[in-house]
């Protein structure tokens, strides 16, 4: 039997007396994978990253690395002895070195390395050139989170851990930067858990997302599947990516909305027939159609560049979200009637 | 859990805090003792005069040093004029003046027979002017001498607050619809409040600890009543009993600085935003008054007593070779070198200690340890050998243990101890406040890094507090070289700093040999301020 590269068996984080996480568990089968963990502020996001570097100790439950305990109720290895690296979200870079030495801080740290970086590459990579010479209090709260994840990189830890990395980050360089940082990371092979509470960020960066919500993990799925097939309720709020409507299950393959009428598809969880359900409606779900005689009266809508985002009150006053391609011939106003197509067809249907 | 927790940080945490709470716990464990008859005479007596005097100093320094301290720190923070810039640090040198030292000068120079007499002579030949010049003795002396040297505490900490206005402040009140004058009384003045408040307060801490200013001048108060109670009448407990009187008030006192101070912190809450008040240019009798406002407080508080010491100086040149002035220097120089380099050493390690034990009690335990800066030197002075003549006659009685009071009593080791108590609060709090600059993650990342506890203090603790251990090394400095009770009462046969040097001739009424160690003190501590002075200002 392979050893799993992190796992982590019920662990209790504390981040104050009122934010805990309880009961935590998190298996990374194989080296180079990235997880996100998703969560609203405060939820002790941080405290998990913290723990798992040594930083904070756990009160309860084991954290293992490549098969080597770090942390239990009895065992603490030390921050400097778990060749873990952790990016702060504030920043946490050394004021009386330049930007070249506190990226080379940690550079002899792991001799055994299986990977290497070339520290000029790594600036470029990072938009980080002509920033050199200077020191921390000369650049921007952005430039700063790029350069503590550098000197994380740098260290070529076994397991690097980054929290909120582009909170500060420009929105032109950030995309950018997203793929730089997840070409790096794939190409070195370098296992990640990233904190964060923007879930396209996550949804680009990871390859399996948490979703922590009221001190637990509410799922833990590919990003595909935490959109498509949210496990709760919790986490289609915390997404926010659509809503609940009041649904009867007609047959094996269809509801019914008393306004939207009969919506087809495949439902992820069996109900039986005759059985209220909240239906999850996501914008993607219902399409625009003027011939229609399925009219709804539009009460916002939200320009996104790419798309428009119609919100439509249907006579049981639910909102539904709806997207519509800006190039679209023709755009409506508020208060007018926007027709959609029928039958309703959604792929998977997610009730609760 | 508890031998987890007794670990060498607490143990060493424990041990400071105790050693420096020794004065405040002697002082007032004596309060539950038997009162003597010295003190039931003292109290028929002269207890009333002690009081009242004090309080009348008191009321007279706050009035004076409210003057200087606000009008000059208002003319230099919002007025352009000829000279400004100086003014804004000469007007700190005062510090480099003690009050005892100031009260040396006022005689000499108004005395009969004094400096003002030599000059009128010169300028307006013999004549008998004794008669007709001013004399500042007694209390009124004192009270000049002392508001002249602690005005400087009310200047620096209103100016502080004055230049850490943010202009945003003004600008959004004249948009609000006030004149420049209605901001100023509504605005500016209310928000240096807490500061005005908080210099006072340490004047007036200063002004009750006072010992050497009110002997010269004869003036009985509550420092010379203790001071009395235990030379000339050898009651240790009588000179507690007064001390604890004077204590409580000083506290409470603290306690008012204390909270002004923590009301003074909300002029701005961060650099962002934060724009300096441009300041307007004065013209004609407006700027002239400026002027000689600044001119006159400088001069008097600073020239003024540096040049008698020097003219006398010259005058008697004979004193020069009687007074060892490289003993002196060396002495002094030992003093700091020892007082300061232990005191760094402890407060660094308890710093270091508390920081990366991250413990709360060890935080509130500091917090006990830093009263010594509160107690008037004299008080400090005599508990420190009420305390240790008390260990070594229990330990002598107990345990047949020779005598411990020839090493703390009158000898290098119990000055040095004595003056880690006093100045325990500077060095602890001045390396503790460079180190909250630090944040938590910046270590966290050291160790991340895979750098051991020792390995990130020496990397990066260090050197980000190198310019704040100088900086406390000066401070010391200065505070010792102008120390005089504390010396006086704890110091070895014969052993003389520039202080008890000056102190020592001026109570023989040799004012004139006086001059040489006073001038000496004012050097020092005037060149050390000047080093210093950008922080003093607190503009960095």
């Amino acid at each position: 039997m392979s050893i799993n590269f992190l796992e982590i068996n019920n662990a209790t984080f504390v981040a104050s007396k009122k934010n805990k996480v309880l009961d935590f568990n998190l298996t990374i089968k194989n080296e180079g994978e990235i997880i996100c963990l998703l969560g609203p502020s405060g939820i002790g996001k941080t405290t998990i990253l913290r723990s798992i570097a040594g930083l904070q100790k756990i009160p309860k439950g084991k954290i293992f690395l490549k098969g080597k305990t770090l942390s239990s109720e009895s065992i603490h290895i030390e921050p400097e002895k778990r060749n873990v690296a952790l990016s702060f979200q504030d920043n946490s870079l050394f004021p009386h070195y330049t930007i070249l030495d506190n990226i080379n801080f940690g550079a002899k740290r792991n001799k055994i390395a299986t990977y290497n970086f070339n520290i000029e590459e790594l600036i470029k990579v990072l938009h980080l050139e002509g920033l050199e010479e200077k020191y921390p209090h000369q650049i921007s709260a952005g430039e700063a989170q790029r350069v503590s994840l550098a000197r994380s990189l740098m260290s070529k830890p076994d397991l690097l851990l980054l929290d909120e990395p582009f909170s500060n980050v420009d929105e032109s360089l950030k995309v950018e930067l997203q793929q730089n940082i997840k070409k790096i990371l794939k190409e070195k092979k370098i296992t990640t858990i990233i904190v964060t509470h923007d879930s396209y960020e996550a949804f680009y960066m990871a390859d399996y997302c948490g979703i922590l919500l009221s001190q637990t993990m509410k799922q833990f799925d590919t990003p595909y599947n935490i959109y498509h097939y949210p496990n709760s309720i919790e986490v289609v709020n915390f997404l926010n990516r659509g809503i609940l409507v009041d649904a009867k299950v007609l047959d094996d393959n269809s509801v019914e909305h008393k306004c939207l009428g009969v919506i087809k598809g495949n439902f992820v969880k069996k109900y039986k027939k005759g059985t209220a359900v909240k239906l999850l409606v996501q914008p993607e779900d219902l399409e625009h159609d003027d011939k229609s005689n399925l009219k709804l009266e539009i009460i916002d809508r939200k320009f996104r560049g790419t798309n428009f985002i119609y919100t439509l009150k249907t006579k049981n006053k639910d909102l539904i979200p709806v997207f519509v391609h800006s190039h679209h011939i023709h755009q409506h106003e508020v208060e007018e009637k926007f027709g959609v197509k029928t039958p309703i067809y959604i792929d998977h249907l997610v009730c609760f | 859990m508890f031998n987890k927790r007794l670990n060498f940080w607490y143990l060493s945490s424990i041990f400071v805090s105790l050693f420096v709470a020794i004065p405040i716990l002697t002082v007032f464990s004596s309060f539950f003792s038997s009162t003597s008859d010295y003190m039931i005479v003292l109290k028929a007596t002269f207890l009333k005069d002690y009081v009242i005097n004090s309080a009348l100093i008191l009321i007279g320094v706050l009035f004076f040093t409210f003057i200087f301290g606000v009008l000059s720190a208002y003319f230099v923070s919002f007025y352009n004029f000829w000279g400004v810039s100086f003014f804004k640090w000469a007007l700190i040198l005062s510090f480099a003046v003690p009050a005892y030292i100031y009260a040396y000068s006022l005689t000499a120079f108004f005395e009969n027979y004094g400096s003002l007499f030599s000059l009128l002579t010169a300028v307006f030949g013999e004549g008998n002017y004794n008669k007709s010049i001013p004399k500042f003795d007694g209390m009124f002396g004192a009270i000049i001498s002392m508001s002249f040297s602690l005005f400087g505490y009310v200047y620096v900490l209103t100016r502080a607050s004055f230049y850490h206005q943010s202009n945003n402040l003004i600008e959004v009140s004249k948009n609000l619809g006030l004149s420049a004058k209605e901001s100023f009384f509504k605005i500016i003045l209310p928000s240096a409040r807490p500061a005005i408040v908080a210099g006072l307060s340490l004047v007036a801490m200063e002004c009750l600890s006072d010992f050497g200013t009110v002997s010269f001048f004869n003036v009985s108060t509550l420092t010379t009543g203790i001071y009395n109670s235990w030379l000339a009448f050898d009651d240790l407990n009588t000179a507690n009993q007064l001390s604890f009187f004077l204590l409580i008030i000083i506290l409470s006192l603290l306690l008012i600085e204390n909270y002004s101070r923590g009301g003074a912190k909300y002029h701005h809450n961060s650099n962002t935003g934060f724009r300096k008040i441009p300041k307007i240019d004065l013209k004609g009798k407006k700027s002239l008054f400026a002027i000689i406002f600044c001119s006159i407080i400088f001069f008097l508080s600073f020239i003024f007593p540096l040049s008698q010491m020097i003219y006398w100086t010259v005058k008697f040149p004979k004193y020069i070779q009687d007074t060892n002035i490289i003993a002196l220097n060396f002495n002094t120089l030992l003093l700091v070198i020892l007082a300061s380099s232990i005191l760094i050493t402890l407060a660094f390690l308890i710093n270091f200690g508390n920081r990366i034990s991250k413990s709360k009690i060890l935080d509130n335990l500091s917090v006990f340890s830093i009263s010594g800066y509160a107690i008037p030197g004299i008080i400090l002075a005599v508990a420190f050998i009420s305390f240790f003549s008390w260990l070594s006659d229990v330990l002598t009685n107990t345990f047949n243990f020779m005598s411990i009071k020839q090493i703390f009593i009158g000898s290098i080791f119990g000055l040095v101890a004595a003056y880690f108590i006093r100045f325990y609060s500077l060095a602890f709090n001045g390396i503790k406040s460079s180190y909250l600059k630090i944040n938590q993650s910046i270590d966290d990342s050291s160790y991340l890094l895979g750098y051991s506890k020792f390995k990130t203090f020496r990397k990066i603790h260090f050197p980000n507090l190198r310019n704040s251990i100088y900086l406390i090394s000066i401070l010391i400095t200065i505070e010792i070289i102008k120390e005089l009770p504390i010396t006086l009462i704890l110091r070895p046969f014969n052993f003389e700093t520039f202080a008890t040097k000056a102190y020592g001739y001026a109570s023989q009424d040799l004012l004139e040999a006086a001059a040489l160690p006073a001038l000496f003190l004012i050097f020092w501590s005037a060149l050390l301020i000047f080093f210093t002075s950008k922080h003093i200002l607190s503009e960095k």
